[in-house]
């Protein structure tokens, strides 16, 4: 199944030295993440999820252990080079909602494709169908600050989804929405695994994306204590 | 991944549009620092070329041949003769025009006193290129190089308690060395700018001054250009065409003139530094803090992928933007300033002072469009260079760490 594999980490381990006492955020993760995969990585504050996504993401660099996403090793890129890899193959999705507040929602949408290279009208139809796919078109040219949370996070994951990412990478999407917003955000995200076959892995607390999740990884003290797969809804 | 600069400049310009208090004040900054350089280099300008004006009319030109000797030891020894066809060899369009006289140290006596002056014989018709050519003259100018009266500055006929009309005598030493003595009429008295040409000047038909030192010959020849530039090529003509005598630009003729022509060239940078000084500390400030608050989103867009020099591009952008729009105002409310000065700011009021300068009695502006495009460029430049280091400073912070702000 290697050949399914987006993305792969082994004997992974973080440090962080706070007030020169190491803080080991990850001892040795192994950890493989194939296509069309749903997890939801659960575990207590501390636990070490977001350093973990973090690390897949290529935002942040283990101490010792090997990353490789979509067949490319991380450990051997530069930060421009993990900054192109992150543009190319990567969708984020963060807590709190971060558009850019002087672009209109589907600027934001259009703003990775631009980076990207991608010639103004396709960038426009794909933004546009892509908002229209979350029930956002109405309201593609207000900028976020007219917008609800709700409605800024589903910006959001278009702008994460709109260039077909290998790997969708969410950190507590659902952290600042209330329970049926959230509800209809994680509908979003398993349609979106389901039909257009987005991998995504989302680091949560809440009890709902678990249920959500084909599969569960549950960290401890920064190691996988659990790995198994969830019935889904 | 080239540039995506249409991105950054929307980028840019629209952030600029966020915070519109600030960067109005910023802007205002801008247009005023920029205004005032504008506006006084151009009063800098007007300043040194009234001063190398004043010092080239002043019987100087910007060309003078003189026989070797004559400025250590000035007398009619040290002449030299001259063909009635001779003519400068410049074009008619660069040639303000050329003056030969003889000009000697003479005393002038009248019943109530004796002074001893400089004796000129001029052909009026050749001095439009000197103060002589254009002052007040109250009784008669010199008709022509034949006129046998002379023209009296109006403080030393006051000096000498005559007057138009009245008789003097005038005592110098002919080309064989013996003193000649002569009687003239006034024919009229001369108003200079400033009381020391006044003293030092009387004037003669050339003609005249020729036949009482009894030889056909000049003391010196003046050239006039309209502008400077074809000086150097004029100068090594006329030194290859006049071998054995001095020729020498107005610069070696009037060392302190140039001396200030030169400080006023520094005095012009000087000034622009301590305003655009002051004006960067404002810009760096603003522009440090409009990016500081930013952290988190500038960090987003790096964790994005956008690369770190997208980042820096976005910032150096918003200033140069800032700046090119605070520039061309900046400009154009200099230059109205420079307009509304019209003919110049009379400054007759402090004229003691100015005198001391070399300077006449009016600042008029010269607005160079060489000056403004420098002025123009260097702000530019600048306003990209005060970005460097909040730009630098901002992609320091790793994505991850300006997210977590
Ligand atoms: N930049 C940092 N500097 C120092 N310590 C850090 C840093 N980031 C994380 N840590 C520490 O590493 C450990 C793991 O943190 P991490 O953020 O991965 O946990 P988490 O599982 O995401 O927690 P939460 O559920 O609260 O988001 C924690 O003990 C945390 O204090
Ligand atoms: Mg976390």
């Amino acid at each position: 199944m290697n050949n399914d594999a987006v993305a792969v980490c082994s004997g992974v381990t973080r440090t962080y030295q706070e007030d020169s006492v190491p803080v080991h955020a990850l001892r040795g993760v192994d950890f493989t993440f194939s296509r069309g995969d749903f997890v939801s990585l659960t575990g207590p504050s501390g636990s070490g999820k977001s350093t973990l996504l973090n690390i897949l993401g290529g935002l942040d660099r283990p101490d010792s252990g090997t990353v490789s996403v979509d067949g490319v090793a991380l450990n051997d890129l530069n930060e421009t080079q993990l900054s192109d890899l992150r543009l190319a193959k990567m969708g984020f999705v963060f807590q709190s909602y971060n558009l850019i507040p002087v672009l209109s929602a589907q600027e934001n949408v259009e703003f990775i494709m631009q980076l990207q290279g991608v010639a103004p009208a396709e960038r426009a139809e794909r933004a546009v169908a892509t908002l229209a796919a979350l029930d956002m078109a109405d309201l593609a040219h207000r900028r976020p600050g007219e917008l609800s949370g709700g409605q800024q996070q589903r910006v959001a994951i278009a702008r994460a989804i709109v260039t077909d990412p290998v790997l969708l990478l969410a950190d507590e999407p659902s952290a600042n929405l209330d329970s049926a917003t959230t509800e209809d955000l994680l509908r979003l995200l398993r349609r979106l695994n389901e039909e257009r076959g987005v991998s995504v892995l989302t680091a949560t607390h809440d009890p709902m994306v678990m249920k959500y999740a084909h599969r569960r990884v549950n960290l401890r003290d920064g190691a996988i204590v659990e790995d198994s797969a969830a019935d889904g809804v | 991944m080239v540039l995506p600069l249409k991105l950054l400049f929307q980028l840019s310009v629209r952030n600029i549009f966020r915070h519109k208090r600030r960067n109005g004040m910023l802007l205002a900054a801008i247009v005023v620092a920029v205004g005032a350089v504008v506006c006084t280099s151009s009063l800098i300008r007007g300043f040194q070329y009234d001063m190398a004006d004043a010092a080239v009319a002043n019987l100087t030109g910007h060309v003078k041949i003189l026989a070797p000797g004559y400025l250590d030891d000035p007398n009619i020894g040290k002449s030299f003769e001259l063909a009635e066809t001779w003519r400068p060899d410049v074009a008619d369009e660069e040639l303000a025009g050329w003056a030969a006289r003889v000009r000697v140290p003479a005393v002038i006596m009248s019943e109530r006193g004796t002074r001893g002056v400089q004796f000129v014989g001029i052909d009026p018709a050749q001095e439009h290129i000197s103060f002589i050519g254009s002052v007040a003259v109250e009784g008669e100018h010199l008709a022509d190089a034949s006129d046998g009266r002379i023209l009296v500055g109006r403080a030393l006929a006051e000096q000498l308690e005559t007057g138009a009309g009245r008789r003097l005598v005038i005592i110098t030493q002919g080309h064989d060395g013996l003193n000649r003595e002569s009687g003239f009429r006034i024919a009229g008295l001369y108003d200079a700018e400033g009381t020391g040409l006044e003293k030092m000047f009387v004037f003669t038909g050339v003609d005249t001054l020729q036949k009482m030192v009894g030889a056909d010959v000049y003391t010196e020849i003046s050239i006039r250009l309209r502008r400077d530039p074809v000086l150097f090529q004029l100068k090594a003509s006329l030194v290859e065409f006049f071998t054995g005598l001095d020729v020498l630009n107005w610069q070696e003729l009037e060392p302190q003139a140039a001396a200030m022509f030169v400080f006023a060239d520094s005095a012009f940078f000087i000034w622009y530094f301590i305003m655009m000084g002051a004006l960067v500390f404002g810009l760096v400030n603003t522009l440090v803090t409009s990016v500081m608050e930013r952290v988190r989103e500038l960090g987003m867009l790096r964790a994005l992928g956008m690369r770190s020099r997208g980042v820096v591009a976005q910032v150096v952008l918003e200033s140069s933007v800032l700046m090119l729009i605070g520039v061309a105002i900046g400009i154009a409310t200099g230059w109205l300033a420079v307009l509304s000065m019209g003919d110049g700011i009379d400054l007759t009021q402090w004229a003691e002072g100015i005198e001391a300068f070399g300077m006449r009695g009016k600042l008029v502006p010269v607005p160079l469009a060489d000056d403004i495009v420098l002025i123009g460029l260097m702000s530019v430049v600048l306003g990209v260079v005060a970005s460097l280091y909040p730009a630098l400073r901002i992609v320091r912070i790793k994505p991850l760490e300006a997210l977590r702000r």
